[in-house]
């Protein structure tokens, strides 16, 4: 997995002297395109969004293993604990980025989040990131952003092999190849992965990252009927075992449990693409998905537990693009969308549950003078199972000179409820027997247990209980940038206003005191800041970039309250205050600031880097019962994380590389128990073919 | 009731009270801190695995405090006018409804002790009906505490005060403080053995109104 890199490296070396911009990614966006901003190709220097590129090269040198590893290192962004790895972006939770793989969503969210660690990136080309409500394009999850991951497709005969080993028994190998006729080519690729987890709490038998083995394959089949007309075909198909061993605790009786579970995610997608002339082009393309869980658990006391999940998605897919003039370009879209879920958390495990969209998006991209880009766009989803989403867009972009431009762009974003928000039946007997109802069955299973005495007493949230709607946001992005041969300096001022978020709420007691709890849409929330990055290079050997991101969260219903003097706090004796409006930090797990700091030498066959990233400390649990995070509450501390990464190529095709990640060895066993020890690995890889450079 | 004899001999050696002088216009009512209070303090955990077992328990057993003498009233007065409050677990009960056969209630003010210098005249008191619902509400997040179940905490909530009416009819505001023992909540990360054993013991301040008035 390796080998691209450092050939990829020795070429970038080889040519910078010949092009004033090579396509380093720490030297700008040169001749870089970008499909994910506008649903079409265009080179990043024209996109009017906030944008990122993060390359091949850049993915190897960090010596990043999963789709979490690499982008934890972006600026901005942040993984999650809980439920797998997911993203944080412009200080949203992991359910607002859609995450796509070469432009189709995956699915398989567990309450939100979509585990970022099935997805390996030994066979990606390049991450597109675009920041702000993209919803307009791309429909129900697009509110924070949209990451995309365009895999590799070689356009020549290659075969490689590539390993990797690490610390905690941690295994990587990939195998790829690719077949290039007049008429088909066929790439293929696959990846075993393997760890034995880890345990940052001494003395336990429960590991914070259970042992992993994970087989990805993905096959690309392209056929070309002529230089108009193209078929392709995308199959990838991830399987994963999880080993478990838990321990609850339950006021100090720890019951142990053996468990067992099993995820399979399939992929498939067939497109057909006509260039009719100079003016028109069309694609369709088919997509189906299907991610399947299946979780074993047997514990000390016998009793078997079994919890299984299957989603379903399906979709067809139209776009047209059409050119007018010179200056006008129009983008028109729609398809259809047939999704389906089933659970043992349902009602009953057999009962499918479906949910239908249609949908249409038009976009049009103006370029009203050399200088001004004008973007509009909207999408229309209509859902069976909840109200319709109308999700605007306008975006600018006006380049004041060759060196500096501005962009701006304005849009609507949304999330439909999911399938757990809506059919969730699950009673946890292992703590408190609490109860989780979705919003469809809530009223339903209440009403049914208070009519038989079940029910002690029902609280106002119950009777706020309703259809649950999307949650909404909109988004405002302000940028410059200014880019000459040696810098590249980005600045992005952003603020997402969500309304009808959704959150679960107490809605009843049954008798014996057991609680219910149901979903509405009860809160908004916001989130602000500005996302800097600044690349400089320094010569053909040494490059520099640095990342910030200054954030501010919060909710304005808490606001206000505070600002009433409605919210108390305690003082040093414990005695009641009033909190000021200077105490209140907004959300929790939010840090105020974070930073990124890497430090790259290049030089012929060789290459090393030293990447630093920093967050500042975050509210992690209200310790003062006020129910908003407040500096008198619980923190997490802030911290530095410093990993190191050397490789070379040697003149036989052979590639090797090491590194050393985390090496403070920096751990929170709290606050961030998916974050391991120091790390080192070695890696190898192998080219058959074109073993010098491209 | 020997056992519970014994605890609550244990329990009023432990309570400690410190008068602090009231800084309001009517300087008679004074302000006492109650510390350390023991609430039928956990004595066991139930065996097996939840929902039935698993829970930690007492002895079942209230400790019953007077207001008006700032002290514990043995349990065999709990059939009298001599107490005003019953404290077991994060349940509070008034000497009222069928809680006891005084003249008593309660209700919950939101906001701050100092601040509640006159109880409204348009307040309800609501009286105790065990066991789902009492003068001062049962449940997390409902009256005086949330619950925060990740770390297996009770937490006071901040700006409550809970306006009583005594058994004898006169009135009294209090503030709960603290719900471990030395009124210190252990830390998110103590271990359940320590979250078990300092739990239940109450701190919490006090002004009782002599006169019959409304007003501290």
């Amino acid at each position: 997995m390796t080998q691209r890199i450092l050939w990829l490296s020795s070429f970038l070396f080889g040519v910078s002297s010949l092009v004033a911009q090579s396509k380093d990614t720490l030297s700008g966006s040169g001749a870089v395109t970008v499909f994910t901003a506008t649903k079409t190709e265009r080179l990043l220097s024209n996109i009017a969004v906030p944008v990122q590129i993060i390359g091949q090269k850049t993915i190897q040198q960090a010596g990043s293993l999963r789709l979490s590893d690499i982008l934890s290192e972006q600026t901005g962004l942040f993984m999650t604990n809980g439920f797998g790895t997911g993203v944080s972006m412009q200080g949203l939770n992991p359910d607002y980025t859609l995450i796509l793989i070469d432009g189709e969503p995956l699915i398989g969210r567990t309450s939100g989040v979509l585990d970022l660690k099935r997805i390996t990136v030994g066979n990606i080309k390049q991450i597109e990131i675009v920041r702000g409500p993209s919803s307009s394009l791309y429909g129900s999850e697009a509110m924070a952003g949209v990451i995309n991951i365009i895999t590799d497709k070689s356009r020549k005969n290659s075969l490689s092999v590539g390993t990797r080993y690490g610390s905690y028994n941690t295994a990587d190998i990939n195998l790829k190849g690719s077949i290039r006729t007049n008429r088909i080519n066929y790439q293929g690729f696959g990846n075993y992965y393997r760890t034995d987890g880890f345990s940052i709490r001494p003395n336990s038998r429960e590991r914070s990252v259970a042992p992993i083995e994970r087989i990805t394959q993905q096959h690309h089949l392209g056929y070309r009927f002529n230089d108009q007309t193209n078929l392709s075909l995308n199959i990838r198909y991830n399987h994963e075992t999880i080993k478990n061993n838990i321990t609850v605790t339950n006021n100090g009786n720890a019951i142990n449990s053996t468990g067992l579970e099993k995820n399979d995610d399939l992929n498939a997608t067939l497109q057909l693409s006509h260039q009719f002339n100079q003016r028109i082009k069309n694609a369709t393309r088919l997509y189906g998905t299907q991610f399947k869980s299946l979780q074993e658990l047997v514990s000390d006391n016998g009793l078997p537990y079994t919890d299984a999940f299957k989603q379903q998605f399906a979709r067809i897919e139209n776009q047209t693009d059409v050119q007018i003039g010179k200056a006008l370009e129009l983008n028109i879209g729609g398809g259809y969308i047939h999704e389906t879920a089933s659970s043992t958390r349902y009602d009953n495990s057999e009962s499918v549950k479906t949910n239908r969209i249609g949908y249409a998006y038009i976009q049009s991209e103006l370029k009203a003078s050399e200088k001004l880009t004008l973007i509009g766009g909207a999408r229309y989803d209509h859902n069976e199972l909840f109200a319709a989403a109308f999700s605007p867009k306008l975006a600018l972009q006006y380049k004041l000179n060759p060196k500096f431009s501005v962009k701006a762009s304005i849009g609507r974003g949304f999330k439909a409820p999911d399938f757990r928000q809506l059919y969730l039946n699950f009673t946890n007997t292992a703590a408190g027997s609490y109860s989780v109802f979705g919003s469809v069955e809530a009223q339903k299973i209440i009403n049914e247990l208070n009519r038989i005495g079940q029910i002690s007493s029902l609280e106002p949230a119950f009777y706020q209980l309703n259809n649950l709607q999307p949650e909404y946001s909109t988004g405002l992005n302000i940028g410059v940038s200014f880019q000459n041969t040696q810098w590249h300096i980005t600045a992005n001022l952003f603020r997402n206003n969500i309304d009808n978020l959704i959150d679960s709420r107490l809605v009843a007691y049954k008798t014996g005191g057991a609680q219910i709890f149901s979903y509405l849409n009860v809160k908004n929330a916001f989130t602000q800041g500005i996302e800097t990055d600044i690349k400089f290079k320094y010569n053909a050997r040494w490059s520099f970039a640095a990342g910030y991101q200054f954030l501010l969260t919060g909710d304005q219903a808490d606001i206000n309250a505070i600002n009433e003097g409605k919210v108390f706090t305690r003082d040093a004796n414990g005695f009641s205050r009033r909190m000021s409006r200077s105490e209140y930090v907004g959300l929790p797990n939010r840090s105020k600031h974070m930073a990124n700091f890497k430090v790259q030498y290049d030089y012929q066959d060789f290459f090393a880097n030293l990447r630093t990233l920093y967050r500042s400390r975050w509210a992690t649990t209200d310790t003062d019962g006020n129910g908003l995070f407040n500096s008198n509450d619980a923190f997490a501390d802030g911290y530095v994380q410093l990993n190191l990464s050397v490789g070379k190529t040697l003149q036989n095709g052979l590639n090797i590389q090491t590194g050393i990640d985390n090496l403070f060895n920096y751990t929170d066993v709290l606050n961030l128990p998916n974050l391991p020890g120091r790390i080192v690995y070695m890696s190898l890889s192998y080219n058959f073919f074109n073993k010098t450079s491209k | 009731m020997k056992q519970m004899i014994f605890v609550l001999g244990v329990a009023v050696s432990l309570v400690a009270c410190s008068k602090d002088d009231n800084s309001g216009s009517n300087a008679v009512v004074e302000t006492i801190t109650v510390k350390d209070l023991s609430a039928d303090t956990i004595i066991g955990i139930t065996p097996g695995a939840p929902p039935t077992g698993g829970f930690p328990f007492g002895a079942g057993r209230y400790t019953f405090y007077s207001l008006e003498t700032n002290k514990i009233v043995p349990a065999s007065d709990s059939a009298s006018n001599k107490w005003d409050l019953a404290f077991r677990g994060t349940t509070i009960a008034t000497n009222s409804g069928n809680s006891g056969p005084g003249g008593g209630g309660a209700f919950v003010f939101v906001g701050l002790f100092n601040d509640l210098k006159t109880i409204p005249a348009d307040s309800t008191f609501r009286i105790d009906n065990a066991p789902s619902a009492f003068a001062i509400p049962t449940g997390s997040n409902r009256a005086w505490y949330v619950y925060d179940g990740i770390n297996q905490l009770v937490n006071p909530i901040p700006g409550r005060v809970l306006v009583i009416r005594t058994a004898t009819g006169k009135y009294a505001k209090v503030e709960i403080l603290n719900y471990y023992k030395g009124g210190t909540t252990p830390a998110p990360t103590a271990s359940d053995a320590i979250k078990l054993t300092t739990q239940r013991y109450y701190t919490f301040r006090y002004s009782f109104q002599p006169n019959g008035t409304k007003t501290f």
